[in-house]
Order: C-alpha cells, then structure tokens, then sequence
C-alpha cells in the first residue's frame, strides 16, 4: 500500500520505530500535532502531556479518506472539545451517535457542548446473529455534522459498529467523524517475524476505508491508550476547598497532615492514585516540605507519575533545587513536571529552563481581566 | 493437445472449515494444506501466526474462510489481509457461504445493509502480486450482492445445483422427480440449471395476517418432489411448502438447499426422531458443508446427507 505524499489539511500520521515490517514504498512522517493544539482550548497541562506520549501506533491512516486526530485523554470535554474541532466551526451542531458501550460516555459529551445532540440507533440481531440494525430519523441528519462514538473492545461487537460506521457517511450529511476512545490491539502485538499478523493493521486498514462524506475524508479521532490518565491530588482540606470546584472532572485524591508525636505526616484521606498521573495541586509553595511528603505518600500507594502545579512559586532560598525530574524513572525519584506561573519573576529567572518546571504565563489571563 | 498444467495451490484455513479443508486438498496432490496459530491474548484480541510464511512466496496461495457469526470475522480478516502482501503469486479467498443479507430489505432511510459492510470490506482486501484477490462464493443470496464488490476484487460466482444433480440421479426413482421453488427468487436463481426437470413453482400469499405457500404453477401428485433453495434458516417456508406439495398429491418430498444456517438448531424439526411416523416430512434433505458447525451438529441424522463442495472447490482454486 502506498502512501499518498502530506497534503495541506491535517492528515497526520505516526513515526513509527519497529512494529511493523513495512515495504519501502510505505513513508511514515514525523506526526504534525500544531494543528490540533493550536484550537484546543484546554490547559497547557495536556500539551504537556502529549510531548512525551511514545508513539505505539502501528499503522500509517494518512489517505485520500481518513485523517486522524489524536486525542489525549477520554474524558467528556476532551471528545466534545475533539469533535468542535474536527467540525472546523465553534459550537456548531453535531449529531452524536453511539453504541450501547459508549452510551454513558456519549452522555457525558452531550452534556459538555449545547450544540451536540444524541442520536439513536436500533440495535437488534437477526436469529443468525447477525445485525438488524436501523439508524432513527435517517433524514434528520442531511446536512448535519454526524459523529460515531465507538467501542471495538471486543472481536465480537466490531462488525455491528462498521457497518453503522460505513453507513452514515452515505446519507447526505455535511461531515462524519468517528471518535474512538480506545484503539484496541497493538499493545501486545510485536511483528518480530514474518507470519507475525498485526491485527492493528487490520482494523487501521477497516477503518482506513471508510466511505467518504460531503465534507470529505472521515475524521477519525483516537485517545491515547497508553497516556496515563490525571488525577488531582489536594496536599490538604485548604487546597481542596480552594480548587475542586474547577477541577471537577478530574478524579481527586486528598492528602491531610497528621500529627505523629512531634511529626507532621501526610496521609493519604480520600481518593486511590494507583497507576494514574498525578498532579498535585496548591496555591503556593515556599520550602517545599508538603509537595515533598505528598510525593512520598503518592509514590507509595502506587501512581505511575507525579506532577505538581503552584500558582506561586516563592521558594526561598532557593529551595527548588530539592524537586528533581523523574527522567522517565519512578515517581519517588521525582517529578514529571513542576508547573509554576510567572506571578514570581525571581522564580522565573532561575528555574526557566530547569526540567521539571514549566512556566505557565498569566499574561493572557491578565489581559482578559484588564478588559473588564 | 496439451493439457494446461495444474496450479501448485497452498491452502490455509479457518478452524471452523478444517474438515473442509482437508477434504479439497485429498482431492488433488497439488493442493498443500497449511496452518496458522490461532490463539488470543487476554484482552480477547487475535494472536496469530501464519507458520512457514517465508515458504509461501512465489506461491499460489488460498485461505478458506468461514463467517459463521461476527465474532469470528476479525480474525479471519487480518489473516485474509495479511496473506497476499507475503509476496505470494496470486490470493484466492474462498467463502463458500456468504452470510448477511438473507433477511435485510433496504426498505427505508435508515436500514443499514450489513452485507454492503461485508462486502465493501471483502472488496478491500490488498492485492497480491497476482492482482486482485479472487473471490470463490457459493449460491450468494441476493443476486444483486454481486455488483456491490469493487474493482480490487474478482468475484467468482460457484453453485452447489451440480452437486444435487448427481446425487438426484443416483436415486432408484430418479426418472420421477419434480423440482419445486419455495418462491420466486428460487426459481430466478435456480431455474435455469434445473431446465430438463419438470418444475413446480410455489408463492407466498396473504391472507388477513397470515402468510400461506400455494402453488402458482406445476403439479406435483405422484412425484417424488425436491424443493430447492439457495439456504435454509428456520425452516418454517420449507414446511410450509412441503404440507402444500402433500396436499397436492406428492409422492414424496424431500429438500436441498446450499447452506444449511439453521440459527438456534432449528435443524431439530426435521429430523426423523423428532417426527411421528406418518410425518416423516422429508425423505431426504440435502445440504452442502458450506456451514461446518451444522454440518458437525447433523452428522448422521436421518434425512440430512451432507453433498461435499470439496471437489467443485478444488477446480475452483485451478481458475
């Protein structure tokens, strides 16, 4: 299969290491995230996240009829926010369909955006097993921006979704993206000799022909299965009744400290940060001792990373030489990312380019103000 | 003159259509059975291997697939795309049911045709050095599913009626059989095979909420009658048409149908232990063994006898 050479519009597709043995005539091009960030509203915090997601995707999806969207996480606002962008038009209306699988998740979209509205579909089985199925309100869709949110968790229930998946993009309507927030296979495959079969391959290749639209090519919109997924951590009760109610659709640990003889310990109160990336989050910081013993407590009950956010980061004496990054290592060892804002010049200066810090700048915030 | 030499064929399968398989390749020393791995990781995922795949290059190659549910199909996929970029000579994907569509009517906006998913992705199998794959489909249900295959296919369109002749032709009354069509589409799809028997052609009619079977044209006392179909699902239009030929005088009614679906062992009513003995309905009912699991679930059970597409698969391979 040859790949067609990049053009204008975003068809992205991945560098890809040694997965798949691929005859020559198949280039694959470093992958072009610009586009997609750049209309992302959400916090740095996810493109920060994306810059160190290792590529595991073993197919090139860049043709005439698809291109691919690579979405960083599965929470609501991140499908809603995936397909606002993939419409190419703020708030514009989307019919939003889906399978039994995704109907809690389709829910929660629907409910992030006005303009995405739930769609029905009638699934039944014919006596042989085989789908019967019928898509409500066929004509209600002409001319409508229509996304599929999809499940293939199994073998079993992936030809039902293609043909609902090869169906809508021929019925009239002005735009179809297919959302996909776990792309299944591919994480055990390894092609290490011929006669190896990467089923990833197989469904990129099902997927890859996809019928075109009257908006052209299929945007197909996949989450990252290995990126971690963000919990919030609130080193105590203060910080929690500070900042939940902006964090809300992030899954939260609380820390608290208690008092052991002449020591204050942090516990660990509410919340489990088993296998998650986790962000802990304060107004400021000065020694560093609380952020130092919640890495601690963190590490201990298991997460798979430790990140911290301040809005201030006043550290006297220069007291952030204590925060190390992990270098890919263990969460007890250091910390992915450090972010900090630039309310603190000094800090600024000293920590700029020092992993893990970040500068999260409030200029733009500031100005938005400034014009009330 | 002299004889085209016969292609060196190496045929891989599904594990559904194993007993199949082996039987195509007893039927030439050109044809090479092989095997792939067919295992799955935890997540339920395929894990597969095709073994010897280096051995396979510069070589004719089939696979011999069976989609007898949709749990099955992704498997046999990646095995049916993976094979023709192995640098082999030429593909041949042999289907001999190809299932969907047999009740799907596109009557509205909003039905969704599965056998149109099926066959777009048939149609997108890669090609091989020797082109577009060939396609090998017994009896397709609906005659218009042929033109929904594209251009990087070749869809070769087989029967299983030559089989049935052969065998009607071994039978002590076989200079007294009648062919009856449950309808239409049958005899649109049969007829013309059939041409040098006598015929009976049935219809379904309504009546208030009922649908009832009549005879439209033939006559069938006397005869030993043999309903012909491309397959069989419930078995309801087949017993339905059989009560209507007795009461019409046949001798005997017996059936063929290519595939044998039978979804939920619906096979069950027309075995002879089920029935009385005055309803033994059916004296014989013929099926292919283009559906291996009801081929397994009917072994040896009055009337069903099993007409094997092994030999007419096998001359296939040689297109």
């Amino acid at each position: 299969m040859a790949a067609t050479p990049s053009r204008a519009t975003p068809a992205l597709s991945r560098e890809f290491p040694t997965l798949i043995k691929t005859p020559p005539s198949l280039h694959l091009s470093k992958p072009d995230l610009s586009v997609f960030l750049s209309k992302q509203k959400k916090q740095k915090i996810i493109r920060s996240e994306l810059k160190s997601f290792e590529n595991s995707h073993p197919w090139n999806l860049e043709n005439d009829r698809i291109h691919l969207i690579h979405g960083t996480s599965a929470n609501p606002m991140a499908v809603a926010a995936a397909l606002d962008h993939s419409s190419s038009k703020r708030s514009k209306k989307i019919c939003l369909f889906y399978c039994a699988e995704t109907k809690a998740l389709a829910e929660r979209v629907a409910a992030e955006y006005d303009g995405i509205e739930l769609r029905s579909i009638r699934w039944r089985t014919f006596e042989d097993g085989f789908p019967n199925l019928f898509i409500s309100n066929a004509h209600g869709i002409r001319g409508q921006h229509v996304a599929f949110l999809a499940s293939f968790s199994s073998p079993g229930v992936i030809f039902e979704q293609l043909s609902v998946i090869y169906a809508l993009p021929r019925m009239f309507i002005s735009s179809f993206t297919l959302v996909l927030p776990f792309f299944p296979t591919g994480s055990s495959e390894r092609i290490e000799e011929e006669g190896d079969v990467a089923t990833a391959f197989t469904l990129a290749r099902i997927l890859s022909n996809i019928p075109i639209s009257r908006g052209g090519p299929t945007s197909l919109v996949i989450f990252d299965i290995h990126a971690l997924q963000i919990s919030i951590a609130f080193p105590d009760d203060g910080a929690w009744k500070r900042f939940n109610k902006q964090l809300q659709h992030f899954p939260m640990i609380i820390c608290n400290k208690v008092r052991e003889g002449d020591q204050r310990i942090v516990r660990l109160k509410e919340g489990d940060p088993k296998g998650r990336h986790v962000v802990i989050v304060d107004d400021l910081v000065q020694s560093g001792g609380t952020l130092v013993e919640c890495q601690k407590v963190l590490a201990d009950n298991g997460a798979a990373k430790i990140s911290a956010y301040v809005t201030h980061g006043i550290f006297p004496n220069r007291s952030w030489e204590r925060f190390q990054h992990d270098n890919g290592g263990t969460p007890d060892k250091g910390l992915t990312y450090f972010w900090i804002t630039d309310s603190c010049p000094l800090t600024v200066k000293e920590v700029k380019n020092r992993r893990p810090f970040e500068i999260l700048s409030l200029a733009g915030s500031i100005a938005a103000t400034l014009q009330i | 003159m002299e004889k085209v030499k016969e292609k060196q064929i190496f045929l891989f399968h599904c594990v559904e259509a194993e007993d199949l398989a082996r039987k195509v390749a007893a039927q030439s020393d050109c044809i090479q059975l092989q095997s792939i791995n067919w295992r799955s990781f935890d997540d339920g995922f395929p894990n597969l291997f095709i073994n010897n795949a280096q051995d396979i290059r510069g070589q004719h190659v089939a696979f011999l697939a069976s989609f007898s549910s949709p749990a099955v199909i992704f498997e046999q996929l990646s095995v049916i795309f993976a094979l023709p970029r192995l640098f082999v000579a030429s593909f041949t994907l042999v289907l001999p049911f190809f299932p969907t569509g047999s009740f799907e009517r596109m009557e509205e906006e909003g039905d969704v045709a599965t056998a149109f998913t099926m066959a777009r992705i048939l149609s997108n199998i890669p090609i091989s050095r020797g082109g577009p794959t060939s396609l090998v489909i017994y009896d397709i249900h609906a005659l218009q599913e042929r033109f929904y295959f594209g251009d990087h296919v070749l869809p070769c369109f087989e029967t299983g009626i030559p089989l049935l002749k052969q065998r009607l032709h071994q039978l002590p009354d076989a200079d007294n059989i009648i062919v009856a069509f449950p309808d239409d589409g049958a005899w649109k799809r049969f007829h013309k095979l059939l041409q040098h028997f006598p015929m009976v052609v049935c219809t379904k009619v309504r009546e208030d909420d009922k649908r009832i079977v009549r005879i439209k044209e033939g006559n069938p006392a006397g005869r030993h009658v043999v309903i012909v179909d491309d397959l069989v699902q419930s078995g309801g239009t087949l017993i339905e048409c059989q009560k209507v030929l007795a009461a019409h005088g046949a001798a005997k009614v017996s059936a063929y149908v290519t595939h044998g679906v039978f979804p939920k062992k619906s096979w069950v009513r027309f075995t002879h232990e089920n029935s009385e003995g005055s309803e033994r309905a059916f004296a014989y009912f013929w099926i292919t063994d283009s559906c291996a699991l009801t081929v397994k679930a009917i072994a040896g059970r009055a009337p069903f006898e099993v007409l094997s597409l092994a030999g007419s698969i096998a001359e296939a391979l040689q297109i």
